[in-house]
């Protein structure tokens, strides 16, 4: 073989590979799609691809408690993510421009998200039930804010990073207070940072079913602990919670598709500085 | 009279601090109270004081040692997976030459955004008995394997998690070959360094750090693991996949028994903390040798 032929080849065997993954990624969403199609009787014979597709299931769906848990997941995680942007981006600021606590603080924002769920869910509970916290949705956006406040704070520290000091001390000798200089002149310099950093905590709330198990009632349940309700395993409800999953999770992998390039970024530069 | 006045760069951080201080630092301190009463959530307002026991009731707690266990192999077993796919996918995936490399980015990084509570439904579904595909595909090749028999059952939750956080490890591991300095790189390149070589004396030396930094970052979120356990065995057989997530929970809202869990998760940050020190310090080794 010559260079040429051997570049070929080569490509063709990573070509291979990718696409094998790929299919193990994607096989998964497939059948999931089509077991929402199809009839309670047909998911019975799972090789059997002769089935006439029906809309039952998503129509049972969407009559059922579904759009209700979509909208409080909806709220549960615009909520989290605004509270996590207004606290969590001057804390950033100041542990980048400022360098609060040394370069250690970074990590350590990081770790305090790293707590396992378990141990924090009983303090909160007892809590939440002596101070009389009976939203269920307040409830679940103050659990949620334990780990996304340092996740979101850790993530935006790098963008803030790439603000060139030049533009501050400019806006500082044009009499700004820094108040000033943070809101009008480095905000708008980090948008981006900060719609990477709340589509990323959006996604993360609205994934979450551990807190949201234990801190809502029947009434308020959010999306992940509806569909977690269809663990009965009779065909009736493997179609129905088949169509219920996808719509969990579709909104989120399309959401991906816009946050990938700045986790890129921002992981890249958090997890190789730590 | 001057007023006093707190820096502009501690203002900054007021609110942050607040916060975590009401819904983390706080709780965390209550918690450790709990730990030392005898506390049960069905008879609030009855609580007593008992000192260390709830902590010497778990040395004789066979379930919570189980757990323990379980917790620790099913971390070893699904993050060295992940970290070895993770390196080998973000190989393929950083060359440039690679065929649709956008395409197969977005769509393989897609299983670390959905809800892992999805993800553990339709790996319960694909691999049941009588209505899953895997097994009745299998079967036409003449192959039964019961995916959550006692021996199996904690393997195969670890490979749902390398399935759903392998492509976490890519993204991290990515970004990582992407920040690579170019010029060791290159010098290698016109020392005739290719392929293999390239990757095991060049490139993974170069990359020690970012991947030691991503196998912590990972394993303090594998020891979470719940949702799959919930959607599929929840524990069983046996008690052959409890993990500490699962028994916590189980103790304290099950059971009722908030005092033990609470202790229980005590001990478990502590095992944490020594693993994660024992990483850090393998960090800092490597650091110091370069």
């Amino acid at each position: 073989m010559n260079a040429s032929q051997r570049k070929k080849f080569n490509a063709i065997v990573i070509l291979v590979i990718l696409s094998i993954y790929l299919l193990i990624v994607v096989f998964p969403y497939f059948w999931t799609i089509i077991a929402s199609i199809k009839e309670p009787s047909a998911i019975n014979h799972p090789l059997d691809f002769n089935f006439t597709p029906t809309l039952e299931n998503w129509k049972a769906v969407i009559q059922a408690g579904i759009p209700r848990q979509a909208l409080n997941s909806l709220i549960v995680g615009l909520v989290t993510v605004s509270i996590c942007l207004v606290a969590g981006a001057p804390a950033a600021y100041a542990f980048s421009r400022y360098k609060v606590g040394g370069n250690k603080s970074r990590f350590l924002v990081l770790l305090s998200q790293m707590l396992p769920p378990a141990t924090l869910i009983i303090p909160l509970f007892l809590l939440m039930y002596q101070v009389r916290i009976n939203n269920s949705l307040i409830r679940v956006v103050i659990s949620h804010l334990t780990v996304l406040l340092p996740l979101v704070t850790w993530f935006l520290i790098g963008f803030f990073d790439e603000v060139p000091r030049e533009l501050e001390d400019a806006a500082l000798v044009d009499g700004c207070t820094n108040w000033q200089t943070l809101l009008k002149i480095v905000i708008p310099v980090v948008r981006p940072g900060l719609g990477a950093a709340a589509l990323f905590a959006f996604v993360l709330s609205w994934n979450d079913m551990f807190y949201a198990l234990i801190l809502t009632s029947v009434k308020a349940r959010t999306l992940p602990v509806g569909i977690a309700g269809y663990w009965t395993f009779r065909g009736v409800e493997m179609g129905q919670m088949s169509a219920a999953i996808l719509l969990a999770i579709v909104p989120m992998i399309i959401l991906s598709f816009f946050v990938q390039r700045f986790m890129l970024r921002g992981m890249a530069r958090g997890a190789v500085k730590g | 009279m001057r007023s006093f006045r707190i820096p502009f760069k501690y203002q900054l951080l007021i609110p942050m601090v607040l916060i975590l201080l009401a819904v983390v630092v706080f709780p965390l301190g209550y918690s450790l109270v709990i730990s030392f009463q005898d506390f049960q959530l069905s008879k609030i307002g009855q609580q007593q004081f008992i000192g260390l026991e709830n902590y010497i009731n778990l040395f004789h707690n066979r379930s919570f040692w189980m757990a323990l266990r379980n917790t620790i192999e099913f971390v070893i077993m699904a993050v060295s997976i992940e970290v070895t796919l993770g390196f080998f996918l973000a190989l393929l995936l950083h060359n440039k030459a690679t065929f649709l490399r956008g395409f197969f980015r977005s769509t393989l990084l897609s299983p670390m955004f959905i809800t892992p509570i999805a993800v553990g439904l339709i790996f319960r579904f694909l691999t049941n008995s009588q209505l899953g595909v895997i097994p009745n595909l299998l079967e036409k090749i003449n192959i039964s394997i019961d995916f959550f028999s006692p021996k199996l059952a904690l393997f195969s939750i670890a490979m749902i998690d390398v399935w759903q956080w392998t492509p976490f490890m890519l993204l991290l591991l990515l970004a990582g070959l992407e920040s690579l300095p170019e010029e060791p790189i290159e010098a290698a390149q016109v020392d005739g360094a290719q392929g293999l070589k390239m990757v095991w004396y060049v490139i993974l030396p170069l990359m020690r750090p970012i991947i030691l930094a991503a196998i912590v970052i990972r394993m303090l979120d594998a020891f979470k693991v719940y949702e799959y356990i919930y959607a599929i065995t929840r524990g069983g057989p046996a008690g052959a996949t409890e993990t500490m997530q699962y028994l916590i929970y189980r103790t304290g809202f099950i059971y009722f028994r908030a005092g033990e869990a609470a202790a229980m998760s005590y001990v478990f940050i502590f095992v944490i903390t020594i693993l994660v020190l024992i990483l850090f310090f393998i960090l800092r080794g490597e650091a110091v040798q370069e």
